[in-house]
Order: structure tokens, then C-alpha cells, then sequence
């Protein structure tokens, strides 16, 4: 059995016994941490390719370097989008046209397809696991996809009626959030696994909560929802700033989920997967029929983007929900700075 | 906390996550063969004339220009009238993975409406994103 074998082999056992012993051993945290070193340094050698590439005449480019280091990179972007549950085309975008200079159109093209097959990959173990609440997802699935198509249609009119300015404004205002949202979530304790004390009426209705089997704690998770009319509302708002900024929203779903219906932070992060291959599905589609999609560059960015999630998918189910915690953080604050640099242009 | 059983998941989200992920999967497997037939040659694009377009930060509609034999952006599902290129059997793919969602939200539906595992609003609930997912893949909800 190779290393990689050895790190990535989930336990089948249903024993809550052998879980909890396996999951909790400081020896596969080691090696997890190994792993993902690894993939940090593989990531940096091929995203260093790429701009070496990009830096010489296209003469002589290597297409063979280039491709090699496209799977490098977006292995690694999959690794941490399944383990951040956030879709892989918020990490993508920004990396590509930051550091790029391919056309925008079409790295976000791209971005969004990487993004929404790492997630139609991710969404099965998730599923068939029960982590991911298939009556939580699609309950907030419908304002999100709704809102999310008439915020696309918003901007387009915004765009036309009042110019680009328009734009800047918006997204200072969305930076502004993402990092408070971030802060909240360094200030907030015990998101992990939320204590409910009181179920509202409304959520309790919708009889939302389905228990699931946790490995790493080795035993049934049972848990309450709550605030779910108020959740509701604000995926309308998040599916109205994901269509007006043409960005995926896991960033945004996993605290609604988390710190205001009080989600276990494992349910709201693959709740949040899922709901991407969703959204995102309904997004890509216009791109594609639009001409922004090139095989050269997508196909190797979608291999390496599944060799990602499948890993990060393995590491996911065995490790406790809190180490993704310093991951979502992460990426709130990132994507929050992104957004604020350009509305700052 | 009751440790005494292990809940089952519901069948409707195995069936939403087992046809996106084959369908996902699938498609990613035509896709890649489509770019090994790429240097076999056979290519829609020019493969010289659009990887130094993308590198130069050329737009997706001077790439088309540049790399296509159309000269321009073939817009919708050009790829189906081009299947015996390898650009368009990787095309088929991308639209085959990006497709799964759209089949694997009509599947679950169709779970939840057999197996009557959950309430009856949560068959409403996936049935609007079906209808969604399929006007948006058939373009008739513009994004942009």
C-alpha cells in the first residue's frame, strides 16, 4: 500500500469504535498535513510554469509544460474548494486573472465549469453519507437559483442603464460584507456543532434536520435548525449577488447555514457543494452557448480539477469539521479584499 | 446523541448525486479523449493560433477569429455540428458533465415523487430547480 493509499483510505467500518480511534489518531492529522504540503509545493511549481510560459514568446511556449501545470494548479484549487465548501471557480478566477493575462471571459468561463463539475463530483459521497441535508439544500436552493438568475438579468440592465461605476460600487459594498462575514466567523465560538436551544415555529414545519453518522466523532449527529424564514431571505440576497458578480456563493451559503440557521459546520459546508453544482449549472450554460469555452485550456484545468476534488473529497470525510474552519476564514477574507481591490479598480 | 443506529440517507439525494457524478464523470472521460485526439490531429481550432491567442490575452472572439474556420464565435451548441473534430467530441463532454445536474435534479424528483421519502414540499422545491436547470441548459433564461 502506497502513501497515498494509506492517507486516503476512508474507513468503510460502521463501527462507531474504529471511526472515532482512526479519525481521531494525531497519525493521520500528521499525515494529512503532509499530504497537503505536498500539494501546496506541486501547485507553486506548476502555477510557476504557467507564468514562466506566459512571461516568453509564444513561439516557444511548451504547450506539454503548460497543460502539466494547469492539473497542478487546479488539483490543489479542488483539494481546498471541497475542503472550504466553496466552489473551486472563487479561487480559480482570481488566481487565473490575477496572474494571467487570458482573457477574463474566458477564465471565468472556465472558472465556472471547473467549479461545477468539482462540485457534481464532490456532491456524491456527500450524499450518500446523508452529511449533505438533501431537504436543506433544495429548500434554499429555490431563492438561491431564482434570485441568482434575476440578479444576472439586474446587471445586465445596471450595466447598460448606469455604466461600469455601477459595478464598483456594488462590489466594495459585497467586499465590505464577505470580510465582516469573515470576522464573524473568527469572532463567533462553537460553530462547529451550534447548540439550538429553541426551534422557531416556522422551522420547525419545514421538518429540515435529517441525523447523520460522523466519523470523526464515531457516533450519530443529531441536530436542530433554526431562523429558517430569516435564511431564506438572505439566500435571495446571496443569489442576487452571485448572478450580479457572476461569482459562485460557497463563501456566502456556508455562514447562512452555519451561524444563522445553526447548521453543524460539516452540514452547512457540503450543503453549500451541492447547492454550486446546482447554481452553477444554471450559470455556465449561457457561457458555453456564448463561445467563451476552449477545450485547450478547460479540459486540462477539468482534469486536475476532479484528480482535486477526489482527494480533497477523501481527506474531507475523515477529518474533524473544525479543520476546514481556518480554510472558510481564509477564503472570505481573500475573496472579500479581491472584491474591494476591484471596486478601488 | 442516540449512537444505537445510523440514519439512511435519502434515497432521492443518492439518486441527485449518483447521476451527476457519472454524468460528470462521463463526460470528463469523452472530454479527455477529445484532447488526446487532439494531436492526432483533426482539430477544429487551429491548436498553434489559440494557445498563443489565450497566452497574449487575446478575447474569446478574436480567438475565434484567429482559430476557428468559421472566422467568428459559433454561438449555442456549435459542437454538435462538429463531432468529427476532436474540439468538438471534448465540447460534447464539457456539455455532457455540464449537463448532470440538470439530469440528476429531474432523477431526484422523480425519486422523491416513487419512494415518497420526504414531504410533498420538497418535491415542489426540486421540481422548480429542474425546470430551472433545464430552461438555463437549453438557453432560454439569458445570465448575461
Amino acid at each position: 500500500m502506497t502513501f497515498l493509499d494509506r492517507v486516503l483510505k476512508v474507513n468503510t467500518s460502521s463501527s462507531p469504535a474504529s471511526s472515532s480511534k482512526s479519525s481521531g489518531d494525531p497519525g493521520t492529522i500528521k499525515q494529512v498535513i503532509e499530504i497537503m504540503l505536498i500539494v501546496i509545493i506541486a501547485a507553486s511549481a506548476g502555477f510557476g510554469s504557467i507564468l514562466a510560459a506566459i512571461g516568453t514568446e509564444a513561439s516557444a511556449l511548451s504547450p506539454t509544460l503548460f497543460f502539466v501545470g494547469l492539473i497542478l494548479v487546479c488539483a490543489a484549487i479542488g483539494i481546498f474548494a471541497v475542503l472550504a465548501g466553496v466552489g473551486g471557480g472563487v479561487i480559480f478566477t482570481p488566481l487565473f486573472m490575477g496572474f494571467t493575462n487570458i482573457d477574463s471571459y474566458i477564465i471565468r468561463s472556465t472558472g465556472l465549469f471547473v467549479a461545477t463539475v468539482g462540485a457534481l463530483i464532490a456532491a456524491r459521497p456527500f450524499l450518500r453519507k446523508g452529511i449533505a441535508n438533501i431537504r436543506l439544500l433544495y429548500t434554499a436552493a429555490v431563492p438561491y437559483a431564482v434570485f441568482a438568475v434575476i440578479g444576472s438579468l439586474l446587471a445586465g440592465y445596471m450595466k447598460t442603464a448606469m455604466g461600469p461605476a455601477s459595478e464598483a460600487y456594488i462590489q466594495g459594498a459585497l467586499g465590505m460584507l464577505v470580510i465582516g462575514i469573515g470576522v464573524l466567523f473568527v469572532l463567533k465560538k462553537n460553530s462547529e456543532y451550534p447548540d439550538v436551544k429553541q426551534v422557531d415555529p416556522f422551522t420547525a414545519s419545514m421538518n429540515l434536520p435529517m441525523p447523520y453518522f460522523e466519523d470523526s466523532l464515531g457516533k450519530v449527529v443529531h441536530y436542530k435548525l433554526k431562523r429558517a424564514r430569516v435564511a431564506l431571505v438572505l439566500f435571495c440576497g446571496v443569489g442576487l449577488m452571485s448572478g450580479l458578480f457572476g461569482l459562485g456563493a460557497g463563501w456566502a451559503m456556508v455562514p447562512v447555514f452555519n451561524l444563522v440557521m445553526l447548521a453543524p459546520l460539516k452540514v452547512a459546508a457540503t450543503c453549500s457543494k451541492v447547492m454550486i453544482s446546482i447554481g452553477d449549472t444554471a450559470a455556465v450554460w449561457p457561457y458555453i452557448q456564448g463561445g467563451g469555452m476552449f477545450p485547450l485550456f478547460a479540459v486540462p484545468c477539468m482534469i486536475g480539477m476532479v484528480i482535486g476534488t477526489l482527494i480533497g473529497t477523501k481527506i474531507m470525510l475523515r477529518v474533524k469539521a473544525g479543520f476546514i474552519r481556518p480554510l472558510i476564514v481564509i477564503v472570505m477574507f481573500t475573496s472579500g479584499i479581491r472584491l474591494l481591490m476591484k471596486a478601488l479598480g | 446523541m442516540n449512537d444505537k443506529f445510523t440514519p439512511k440517507p435519502s434515497p432521492s439525494g443518492i439518486v441527485y448525486g449518483d447521476v451527476a457524478f457519472w454524468l460528470a464523470l462521463g463526460g470528463s472521460v469523452i472530454a479527455v479523449i477529445g484532447m488526446f485526439l487532439y494531436f492526432t490531429g483533426n482539430q477544429f481550432f487551429n491548436a498553434e493560433s489559440l494557445f498563443n491567442g489565450l497566452c497574449r490575452g487575446q478575447r474569446a472572439n478574436q480567438i475565434w477569429h484567429n482559430a476557428s474556420p468559421a472566422r467568428d464565435v459559433l454561438s449555442g451548441h456549435w459542437y454538435l455540428k462538429h463531432l468529427g473534430t476532436s474540439d468538438g467530441i471534448s465540447m460534447l463532454g464539457i456539455g455532457i458533465a455540464c449537463l448532470a445536474g440538470v439530469f440528476g435534479a429531474w432523477g431526484s424528483f422523480a425519486t422523491m415523487i416513487s419512494k415518497k421519502d420526504n414531504p410533498t414540499i420538497f418535491i415542489v422545491f426540486v421540481l422548480i430547480i429542474s425546470l430551472l436547470l433545464t430552461a438555463s441548459a437549453l438557453g432560454w433564461i439569458s445570465i448575461h
